[in-house]
């Protein structure tokens, strides 16, 4: 076995009240995948911003080659080859791929060679396979040809250690093929490279070790052959994992919504369905299938221009969230920290918004005890765990944060409510509460639209369950006739037919 | 927690210690002023320093809701000018005095939607915008009134600024206080008010809320342009007489008043009692330079030392916290962890 | 046309729309205005561009990292005024030393402008706007309201303006016109070849990414205000040189002047991209206008600032509305291109293997 290339040994970091990172000692290896995984806040985010330089340890120490090194800055961090890929990728999109590729370089000279720059960038893609037009503007680059680019960087730097946080989180299933393509040529050359994910099988099917955090301490580090799923889940929860979620019966009522061949153009088309008061229709498809453009046109925020929205019996026109929550409709983004909430105000402030003209008194001031008193039931109500409900929610954990943002539209009291990826990275605990909070509410007569990535999740909450893919609609499955399998195959249309006849 | 403290509790706090630290600043400068002139701290004194910058200090409580609601109007004090000289135009050309008023406030309203199309509806930078129109409602005025002068007002119109109304408060300072009053209570206290500082803090999620955002910033504006309308006017109304050039460069002091106040320049956080207390400051130290004979231009240079200094010192101010903190954390940690001591004396050695 | 949309993006073919335009104006006028187009309005021309371009080429630096610089004006002045001043009480300092003296007192202040910016992280509209009115009242200060005359000031200086390099018949190349297309063409291929120059389009093309590159994007902005602050310093020689008379109210809305070039120029005040050249021709089209205009008696003097300002918001309002939507439709022409290609290469591996 190889020396390690990176160590941290006993390394210690705080943030006011949390520790972090509670004497964490790791080893990464050269021509390995090393996954990290973990809950949210068990301390891989703050693990990473260590070894990258934009954080210091508190105590403890990084060695690299069993030579002790402090990282003090991203530039540091690059002179000794440590590169890391975020989910959002650091992309100029004004500058073109090459550019892109060489930006951060000091050695290439006083002076840009494009000639030369075009041609080494070329080469350096062609060693990964992959097939991009140096001269094109960063601008038009998928998600995933972004990725693909910043591998490349470090790949032109001698990226020594490549970590990769969560680069999958917004891919398709065929672009992680080719990411996870990528990632084990890279294996090949040498690299060390620490793999963060959230998607266990996947994480799984790449990693050579894995390494399990939990509360900022270190849980367990073994090699991918003595692990099986169900031990990594218990390290990262600390307990057994029972079936947590499936949807109570419920009985289905009137008929709230219909949607006739709804259409945007260049996004998505002919989309039918109905929902009923007292169901879960799931949403189900793949990333890119357009399942929250569907969402944005029912409350508002991008409107179809094709089809019928038809809400109760009467048609209807949706053109500003404003009008879709006066219909009944509320929306509850993917997104919770860009466009769910309001950060840096606070719970009070953030569940009243929508709905704040039913909080003014006849002169049109705002009616303080009121707001309060309506946060103080939600906090209740959905055991949501934080200081004051006046303080800002940003100081809230994921989970916490999610459940204002449905108090949020709760408080405004749909018929029907569309949730988008609502248990996506909280914690499994606070997923738990979610779904039978879902369950709750169709009890109580509401709608609920309920799009989803999570597989698992959609089945067992689901109702019926619409699959879309690119845009277009491929089936309705009925909750007993829905297995994974088929929603699946649904979920990828084509594709698979084709694989299947390769086959 | 009492159910009557500000909602935005946080900023509350943050407020408190910016304003206190103000309030330090504040009785600093009466001392000063005071050295310099006895006597100086009298009513009459300071209602005469409001009196005086009353236009200034009208426009910086709109500029305040706007910058809260994270967007700018540098055009504000061309549009003072815009209006004070179309109503002196018509005026000379005349018409009744009234009617030349009517038609400025209306140039008010017609900057202010101008501006507020541009940003609220279009999506254009407001600071761009602005700027552009800085330029242009200034040329506007210069169509209007050439190189001439124009003066001759009606005597109840000259006495607004001067003459006393309720007590020792002339008209002017009335107004002030009202549209004072008036904005506390919509900042604070009204739904749009929280809309507004909903949108400073992140747009999008305010629209995704359903706020109707730009409704929201076509009016505040259109309040701008209107009230910077009228705080033209009173201008004209103090000086007797009217030039393009009128109420030229005041943008860098109304700004001023406004962010040394505490109101953020990039949205979302603020209090208008921090805006008082930054206009008390800010004429106090004027008029105290003047006292001391300093030059007008000399004044304006430290407006803006305090303008920089407004946003500067915050910053160090907290990263001189953050570096305390991690200090402190290094301390701790060390402390917390007996077994370590091994460990700890070889980072020392190697750590700074 | 695929070799169009590899080889221009949608900011080149603004600029040579920009081109289109200044030729179309050139050509109205020369119809409305008898006599307009002749040796004599293009040495005109070619004079009072200067100052206004110079600055605009360091406005250009500064925008491209998503900032603004304010304070140009007052650069101008204050060394205007202080050169002047020199060279009264000192008539023997020989001219590339007073070049130097105006660069190096711009310079000054530049750096004062990135300091506040880059490392006090003040926004640049605060230190700009602050350093505008800072930087004018030094100018009161220091020059006592006794203004700079003619007649103080060393011929060679007063005879400058009109001095040119070499003529083509009447037209005449003069020497500070080429001391604009120098330093047109020197930060054009700074911004172009220099690494410095690419990363400044980094710097505003995403700031966050820029922070975490491996480059000193801090420094870098510090030293775009530098250099902005070094040219507003060789313009001020330039003033000096032009106008000779120099009040306390010297060099007052130049900035705006600059911006509005930089803006119709095509540089996005959002940073990242847009040219030296760019704003050379803005530059250049503004001045047409102001001339053009000045002459054509149908509008008066007072309307220039008027139109001015309207003129930058048309210019911003087009290239948010055009560029934006233009770019969108390149992006996708450019994915779907590069998509083409790899289809088509896997497919010719397919026939192969």
């Amino acid at each position: 076995m190889a020396e390690p290339v990176l160590e941290m040994r006993h390394v210690f970091k705080r943030f006011d009240m949390t520790q972090a990172l509670d004497d964490v000692s790791l080893d990464i290896y050269p021509g390995e995948i090393h996954a990290l995984v973990g809950e949210n806040g068990a301390g891989k985010s703050t693990l990473i911003k260590i070894i990258t330089g934009i954080y210091r340890p508190d105590l403890g120490e990084l060695r690299l080659d069993d030579q002790p090194v402090t990282v003090n800055n991203s530039q540091e961090a690059q002179a000794l080859g440590i590169a890391a890929i975020y989910q959002e990728p650091m992309i100029f999109p004004d500058l073109n791929v090459a550019e892109n590729i060489f930006i951060s370089h000091q050695d290439r000279g006083p002076v840009v060679r494009w000639g030369k720059m075009y041609r080494d960038a070329e080469d350096i893609l062609s060693k990964l396979d992959v097939h991009l037009d140096v001269r094109m503007s960063a601008r038009g680059l998928t998600l995933a040809a972004q990725q693909a680019v910043e591998i490349a960087k470090a790949i032109s730097l001698n990226v020594r250690v490549l970590i990769m946080d969560e680069p999958t989180a917004s891919l398709s299933a065929h672009e992680v093929t080719q990411l996870f393509q990528l990632v084990r040529s890279l294996r090949s050359q040498g690299v060390a490279i620490l793999f963060i994910g959230h998607r266990l099988e996947e994480v799984l099917s790449i990693a050579d070790r894995v390494t399990v955090l939990r509360d900022g301490k270190k849980i367990s580090s073994r090699l991918r052959e003595e692990v099986t799923p169900e031990q990594v889940i218990r390290d990262m929860v600390g307990r057994d994992v029972e079936d947590f979620f499936w949807k109570a019966d419920t009985e289905r009522g009137e008929l709230l919504l219909s949607v006739r061949d709804l259409g945007r153009q260049n996004v998505f088309h002919d989309i039918n369905f109905d929902v009923y008061r007292g169901e879960v229709l799931g949403f189900a498809g793949l990333i890119g299938s357009r399942r929250t453009d569907v969402g944005l046109a029912l409350f508002g925020i991008e409107p179809a221009d094709s089809g019928e929205i038809i809400l109760e019996g009467t048609r209807r026109r949706i053109h500003s969230p404003g009008e879709a929550l006066r219909l009944g409709i509320a929306y509850a983004t993917e997104d919770r920290r860009q466009l769910g909430l309001n950060m840096t105000m606070s719970m009070v402030a953030n569940v009243t918004l929508p709905t704040l003209t039913s909080y003014l008194n006849p002169l049109g001031l705002i009616r303080r005890r009121a707001e309060i008193s309506t946060a103080e039931e939600f906090r209740e109500r959905l055991s949501i765990r934080t200081p004051s409900v006046q303080a800002d929610v940003e100081r809230l954990s994921g989970g916490n944060q999610q459940k204002v943002m449905l108090s949020k539209w709760l408080n405004a009291g749909p018929k029907l409510l569309i949730l988008d990826e609502p248990t996506r990275g909280i914690d499994v605990g606070a997923k738990a509460e979610v779904h039978e909070m879902i369950s709750d509410l169709a009890a109580r007569g509401l709608g609920v639209i309920l799009i989803s990535s999570d597989l698992p999740e959609v089945l067992a909450m689901s109702d019926r369950i619409l699959v879309m893919r690119e845009g277009r609609q491929m089936g309705i499955f009925e909750h007993t006739d829905a297995t994974e399998e088929r929603v699946m195959t649904a979920a990828m249309g084509q594709y698979a037919a084709e694989q299947e006849v390769g086959a | 927690m009492p159910a009557n403290t500000n909602i935005l509790q946080s900023i509350w706090e943050r407020m408190k210690s910016w304003e206190g630290f103000l309030v330090a600043i504040l009785i600093v400068v009466f001392l000063l002023n005071s050295v310099i002139a006895p006597n100086y701290l009298s009513i009459g004194n300071q209602i005469n320093l409001f009196v005086l910058s009353i236009e200034k200090i009208i426009v910086a409580l709109t500029m305040a809701f706007l910058i809260i609601n994270g967007e700018i109007d540098l055009s504000a004090p061309s549009i003072m000018g815009l209006a004070a000289c179309v109503a002196a135009y018509f005026f000379n050309r005349g018409m009744g005095f009234g009617t030349a008023l009517l038609i400025s406030m209306s140039v008010g309203l017609i900057t202010g939607l101008f501006n507020g199309f541009w940003v609220a509806i279009v999506g254009l930078n407001s600071l761009v915008v602005t700027l552009a129109m800085l330029i242009s409602y200034r040329g506007m005025a210069r169509i209007f009134l050439e190189d001439r002068s124009i003066g001759n007002f009606p005597d109840w119109f000259n006495q607004l600024g001067q003459k006393s109304l309720v007590g020792p408060f002339p008209l002017s300072l009335i107004i002030f206080f009202g549209l004072l009053v008036l904005a506390v209570i919509i900042l604070q206290y009204t739904g749009f008010g929280r809309r507004t500082f909903a949108i400073g803090n992140n747009k999008d999620a305010a629209r995704y809320s359903g706020v109707k955002v730009a409704r929201v910033k076509l009016l505040l504006f259109i309040a701008s342009g209107l009230v910077s309308a009228l705080a033209g006017l009173l201008l004209a109304a103090r000086l007797g007489a009217v030039r393009g050039d009128l109420a030229y460069g005041y943008e860098l002091e109304i700004v001023t008043m406004v962010l040394l106040g505490g109101v953020s320049i990039f949205g979302g956080s603020g209090s208008l009692y921090g805006v008082f207390l930054s206009i008390l400051i800010i004429l106090n130290i004027k008029n105290g330079m003047s006292l001391a004979n300093f030059s007008g231009h000399f004044q304006t240079g430290v407006i803006g030392l305090l303008l920089i200094l407004s946003v500067l010192l915050p910053n160090l101010v907290s990263d001189f916290q953050e570096a305390m903190q991690r200090r402190r954390r290094k301390r701790e940690a060390r402390r917390e962890l007996p077994g370590t001591a091994a460990v700890a004396k070889s980072d020392a050695s190697g750590d700074s | 046309m695929k070799f169009l949309i590899r080889r221009f993006q949608p900011e080149q073919i603004r600029e040579l729309f920009l081109a289109v335009l200044i030729v179309l104006v050139v050509v109205f006028f020369s119809s409305q205005i008898p006599g307009y187009f002749n040796a004599r309005f293009v040495n005109r021309i070619s004079t009072s561009v200067v100052v206004v371009a110079i600055l605009a080429v360091g406005q250009t630096l500064v925008f491209l990292t998503r900032n603004f610089d304010l304070s140009t004006g007052s650069i101008v002045g204050f060394t205007a005024y202080f050169l002047g001043q020199q060279l009264w009480h000192h008539p023997a300092i020989p001219p590339w030393a007073a070049v130097l003296i105006a660069i190096g007192v711009g310079t000054f202040m530049g750096s004062i402008n990135g300091l506040l910016v880059a490392y006090g992280r003040v926004p640049s509209v605060i230190v700009t706007i602050a350093t505008l009115a800072i930087y004018r009242s030094f100018l009161v200060e220091y020059s006592d309201a006794v203004p700079i005359t003619t007649n103080n000031l060393p011929d060679w200086i007063v005879n400058l303006p009109p001095l040119s390099l070499f003529s083509v018949g009447d037209v005449e190349f003069r020497v500070i016109f080429g001391i604009m297309v120098l330093v047109v063409i020197v930060f054009q291929l700074i911004l172009n070849y220099l690494p410095f120059g690419r990363r400044l389009y980094a710097i505003g093309s995403n700031p966050d990414a820029a922070q975490v590159a491996g480059f000193p994007a801090q420094r870098m902005v510090f030293t775009a205000f530098l250099l902005s602050g070094a040219l507003a310093g060789l313009a001020g020689f330039i003033f000096l040189a032009r106008f000779g008379n120099i009040s306390v109210l010297a060099g007052i809305g130049l900035e705006f002047a600059s911006i509005a070039a930089v803006v119709v120029g095509g540089v996005s005040n959002m940073g990242g991209s847009g040219t030296v050249f760019g704003a050379f021709l803005g530059a250049l089209l503004i001045d047409l206008l102001e001339n053009s205009l000045f002459r054509w008696q149908a509008i008066s003097e007072f309307w220039r600032d008027a139109i001015l300002g309207m003129l930058i918001l048309l210019a911003v309002a087009i290239d948010f509305v055009v560029i934006g939507r233009l770019r969108k439709v390149w992006a996708r022409a450019e994915l779907e291109m590069s998509v083409e290609e790899a289809q088509e290469e896997s497919e010719v591996a397919a026939h192969a293997g």
